[in-house]
């Protein structure tokens, strides 16, 4: 068994094949695995070089397999795996002559296509891929599997949940770096680590991308984190041209000779990528014979790091503190709630913006109601969410299922909110740890309650702790919240929290969260307790509060604790944000100027600022009706003559809709019953990705105050013609970019056209002119963003303007 | 205004006219965002090249049946295939900024591929010396999706360069890039320098094109 062998003895794996393949007539364009059947004994003779080179463990002919599900149909993916395994098998009978045990690793590749919601390629898509090659290859016979120059953590973790669920062979997975040791999608090492980790992979690595010599300073960061034993796989260096062909020019003395000191540093399996062959391998095995067995080497240890992440940087908990934002949650928040009964996923995104640009290093996600799909809603806003932000999330939720359909399609390892001492919370929750990974929040309080001593929270964290064990999650991947207890009933209760902290911490060298907020409720100027609190949490050695980054109070406390501290190294953070403020809001400049104005010349601030001048004396409507809609139709008409631009008009709407939004709490606040608005659908079509068009109709469409059910991008036109009847739509937009989707730009017209004859279409996009919205059989083509406002509002029988 | 900003400026719309000074400041602050954020990644080979007589040119293994390539290409020997992106980062910060500020979002996406286009620039002229000094002229920059040059040759781009693995430049199956602030184009290698124009935009049949270079 390889598992037995993997981290005690130094293992090597095989080199590149491409080159060899070339050698052996493979013409430019060929597909390599198809040789498997139909050059079957030129593969055999390849990989019996590699053996009798001296490598453990030999690829199969499998990189690009997956791929094939895609781009090839003349042969059976089962049959190319299959023939792909017995060749390695065969190669290894004819190769090895010494009696020592070998393996056929199954190589998966990766798909070729960028995943959702930046390409187009689906994440269970992508999981259905890997798992057909998986299940091909555990049943031809593979040893195990080797996941290998994954560029996309998005992507390496589909592959990895896909050959642990679907097969029971050991997981590999090398994932492809650049020099400054960043993915292509942006992610980091310690991200890398983290989410392969909590995926546990037997092993994890690097290969190709590089030579050895540019291998060695990311190993050692590798080797920092990760506590599975460590692949490297260099290229034969840096790839170099000549006549238009790609070639590698290290050569087997100088790769092996870099080799050792690779394994030296204790990589635990080496081997070779592009441009490496069984002569390098052969090198690198004479160069490490006396290396073979790990005990001779130097025994490394990682650190225990508390990491999360996301696709990008990772966030490391335990050293600076950090802030975990709060406010995506709808607790005690009316119109978060009526954002989540509404569907607007928009809403909740601004929420995640708004704290990360003040300051949050992690989201915080609860999206609990009652009479809410929660699981669904999760997934979705938490897909979203990484859509728009590259900050770790804290996926919180009380429902299981929600919990677990985020983890499944969370791209990185999350923070997960939370397990607690009950027997039943840990039977429910611990299991998702293992399977998904993540850093779970551990809350002191069991079947019993939430003990009234430092020590008896201790002791259930504690608990906590060794029943995480028995699933194989480490310590570093539990953070403690030792609660905080409002202490207008329990006066104990901030004292409690604070020595309860320290506790455990010095008891098992845990990171700690709090919800910091609790500790004020029932009491007035909450802000003053909050803030004082937290710094006092911090002074304990909280590793990150959960608290409100909107707050100018919490972020004081925290920005001061870091200056004082020296987290913030020659106060650069302090003084970045505080030089030069006073304690008083500025007024906004241009005074004396109308709302109409504002909004023509597009600034935001004097227009939510004049909203609410205006409202002390006129009603809302008249507002609207007297200074906005004047103002929006005279940018609008210049936008037309030409005179105004487009960045103008927007900016304008921008302005208009700040106001709209002051205006629209008045209305709310009178009791004013607000006008039924117009429904119109907006999509690009399925196949299209690009939405910024769409984008910008939809702002001036909802400045003319109609009701805009955005359905986003790359949309099937079975989900727009179930919105529209769903909905009862009279009208619908939709955009394409390119001639290759205006097919399906018509596909949905027709569609809508059988199912909801009512429904007018408008279109438009780059592509698109009046001859070409004719012949799909479109109702309006609008050239530019105001036509299509101008034909909205001809659709629901309004004044033109 | 340096020629980035000119080029962001024209793909606003704006035209003869003079941009405005606000949006001349969202211009500028993109372009910083931009350069602290965005790493432009390029992979380019070299292929040799056969350009019969009758509408097709063929690099390789690859026939591409386009008049207007064929006109671009006629006397060349050698081709440059070459892919380039600025990384799904910039697709993250325009739907960012759709969501809280769609201005700004409208001026980042012009912004971008201004950057693109420069980025693709500074690049063509390194190589120019270095084929200069091989004894080869260039000719401009085509892409699929030119005139007659059918879209659904990026396929073969993304094969033929292994853009995925080396720069993580993809396709939809639409064909259209992911992410999408990318770029595929050939680019002819000749033995004579044969004046050429400049660059695409002027040689497009759209007169009536409001982002026209003027």
């Amino acid at each position: 068994m390889i598992l037995e062998r993997l981290g005690k003895e130094l293992l090597y794996f095989d080199g590149g094949t491409g080159t060899l393949l070339q050698e052996k007539g493979m013409k430019p364009g060929e597909l390599p695995e198809t040789w498997n059947l139909t050059h079957t004994e030129e593969m055999v003779d390849i990989h019996r070089q590699y053996f009798e080179a001296g490598s453990d463990i030999v690829l199969t002919n499998t990189f690009g397999a997956n791929a094939l599900k895609f781009h090839n149909t003349d042969y059976e993916l089962e049959d190319i795996v299959a023939a792909a395994v017995v060749n390695v098998k065969e190669g290894a009978w004819m190769g090895v002559h010494d009696g020592r045990e070998v393996y056929a690793a199954l190589d998966i590749g990766p798909t070729g296509k960028l995943l959702k919601p930046m390409g187009d390629l689906d994440f269970e898509e992508a999981y259905d891929a890997f798992k057909e090659v998986a299940r091909c290859g555990e049943e031809a016979g593979a040893d195990l599997i080797h996941i290998e120059t994954m560029s996309d953590t998005y992507e390496v973790k589909a592959a990895v949940l896909a050959a642990k669920e679907n097969t029971s062979l050991p997981v590999f997975a090398t994932m492809i770096f650049d020099e400054k040791g960043k993915l292509l999608t942006g992610g980091d090492i310690p991200s890398v680590v983290a989410l392969l980790e909590g995926l546990r992979v037997d092993a994890l690595g690097i290969n190709c991308g590089m030579g050895p010599a540019q291998m060695i300073p990311l190993l050692e960061e590798i080797l920092k984190y990760a506590s599975v034993p460590v692949i490297v796989k260099p290229n034969a260096g840096l790839p170099k041209q000549k006549d238009g062909q790609v070639y590698y020019d290290v050569t087997p003395a100088e790769f092996a000779k870099i080799m050792r000191e690779i394994a030296e540093m204790g990589a635990s399996a080496v081997g070779g990528c592009c441009g490496t062959t069984p002569r390098h391998i052969r090198a690198l095995v004479k160069k490490t014979e006396k290396l073979k067995s790990l005990s001779v080497r130097e025994k490394r240890k990682a650190e225990d790091f508390t990491i999360v992440s996301s696709y990008g940087k990772a966030v490391i908990l335990g050293e600076e503190p950090r802030i975990i934002g709060e406010r995506i949650n709808p607790t005690g928040k009316k119109k978060f709630k009526e954002a989540l009964k509404n569907h607007d996923i928009d809403y909740i995104l601004r929420e995640g913006i708004a704290q990360q640009d003040a300051g949050a290093h992690i989201l915080d996600v609860n999206v609990g109601l009652p009479d809410i799909d929660e699981p669904a809603l999760m997934k979705e806003t938490v897909t979203e969410l990484q859509s728009v932000t590259s900050l770790p999330l804290q996926i919180d939720s009380v429902d299981v299922r929600a919990l677990e359909a985020a983890m499944r399609i969370y791209n990185g390892k999350p923070m997960i909110n939370s397990v607690n001492g009950k027997q039943e919370s840990m039977d429910a929750v611990l299991p998702l740890i293992q399977k998904y990974g993540g850093v779970v929040v551990g809350l002191t309080l069991d079947e019993k309650g939430i003990p009234d001593t430092p020590e008896g929270r201790a002791d259930i964290a504690g608990k906590i702790i060794e029943e995480a064990k028995k699933y194989g999650i480490q310590k570093k991947d539990i953070v403690i919240d030792v609660l905080a207890m409002t202490i207008s009933s329990d006066p104990e209760g901030a004292k409690t929290t604070l020595a309860a902290l320290r506790l455990v911490k010095e008891r098992y060298g845990v990171c700690t969260v709090l919800g910091v907020s609790n500790i004020s409720f029932g009491l007035p100027c909450r802000p003053a307790i909050n803030s004082n609190f937290y710094t006092m949490a911090l002074q304990a050695g909280l590793s990150a509060g959960i608290i409100n980054p909107l707050s100018e109070d919490m972020m004081r406390s925290y920005d001061s604790f870091c200056a004082l501290m020296n987290y913030d190294k020659n106060c650069e953070r302090y003084i970045g944000r505080y030089a030069g403020q006073t304690n008083t809001a500025p007024a906004p400049k241009n005074e004396g100027i109308t709302l109409r104005t504002a909004i023509e010349k597009g600034l935001k601030e004097e227009a939510h600022h004049l909203a609410g001048v205006l409202l002390a004396e006129r009603k809302p409507l008249e507002i609207i009706n007297e200074e906005m809609i004047p103002a929006l139709d005279t940018v609008g008409k210049g936008f037309e003559k030409g005179t105004v631009f487009l960045p103008q008009l927007l900016m304008s709407a921008d302005a208009a809709k700040i106001a709209f939004a002051v205006l629209k709490d008045a209305i709310k606040e009178t009791g004013d019953t607000e006008q039924k608005r117009d429904k119109i659908v907006l999509a690009t079509v399925k196949g299209d990705i690009h939405d910024i068009g769409k984008n910008i109709v939809k702002v001036l469409l909802q400045n003319y105050s109609f009701d805009v059910i955005d359905l986003g991008k790359d949309v099937a036109p079975e989900k727009i013609v179930e919105t529209v009847i769903r909905e009862d739509v009279k009208l619908a937009g939709l955009s394409a970019l390119m001639t290759t989707t205006v097919a399906s730009m018509e596909e949905t017209i027709k569609k809508l056209r059988e199912k909801k004859p009512d429904c007018k279409v408008m279109v438009g996009g780059a592509v698109l002119n009046q001859e070409y919205a004719d012949m799909i059989g479109a109702d309006f083509y609008g050239k530019d963003a105001m036509q299509s406002v101008y034909y909205a509002q001809k659709c629901f029988g309004r004044q033109e303007i | 205004m340096d020629s980035r900003v000119k080029e962001a400026v024209r793909y606003l719309g704006y035209g003869r006219h003079a941009v405005d000074e606000k949006t001349k400041g969202l211009v500028r602050d993109s372009f910083e965002e931009l350069d602290r954020t965005v790493q432009g990644r390029l992979v380019y080979r070299i292929f040799e090249l056969d350009v019969p007589d009758d509408g097709r040119v063929k690099i390789e293994d690859l026939e591409i049946a386009s008049r207007n390539l064929a006109k671009n290409m006629k006397g060349c020997r050698r081709a440059v295939m070459l892919g380039a992106t600025l990384g799904i980062q910039v697709d993250m910060l325009m739907k960012r900024y759709s969501l809280t500020d769609m201005t700004r979002a409208l001026v980042l996406q012009a912004c971008a591929a201004a950057a693109l286009e420069e980025y693709l620039d500074e690049w063509q002229e390194k190589f120019k010396n270095e084929a200069a000094g091989e004894g080869y002229y260039l000719r401009p920059r085509f892409s699929p999706g030119y005139g007659d040059f059918d879209i659904s040759h990026q396929k073969d781009f993304i094969r033929m360069l292994d853009s995925a693995k080396k720069i993580g430049l993809t396709m939809t199956d639409g064909c259209m890039l992911t992410p999408t602030k990318s770029v595929t184009a050939v680019i002819g290698m000749s033995r004579e320098d044969i004046p050429c124009h400049k660059k695409g935009c002027e040689e497009c049949k759209k007169t009536d094109c409001i982002y026209r270079r003027q």
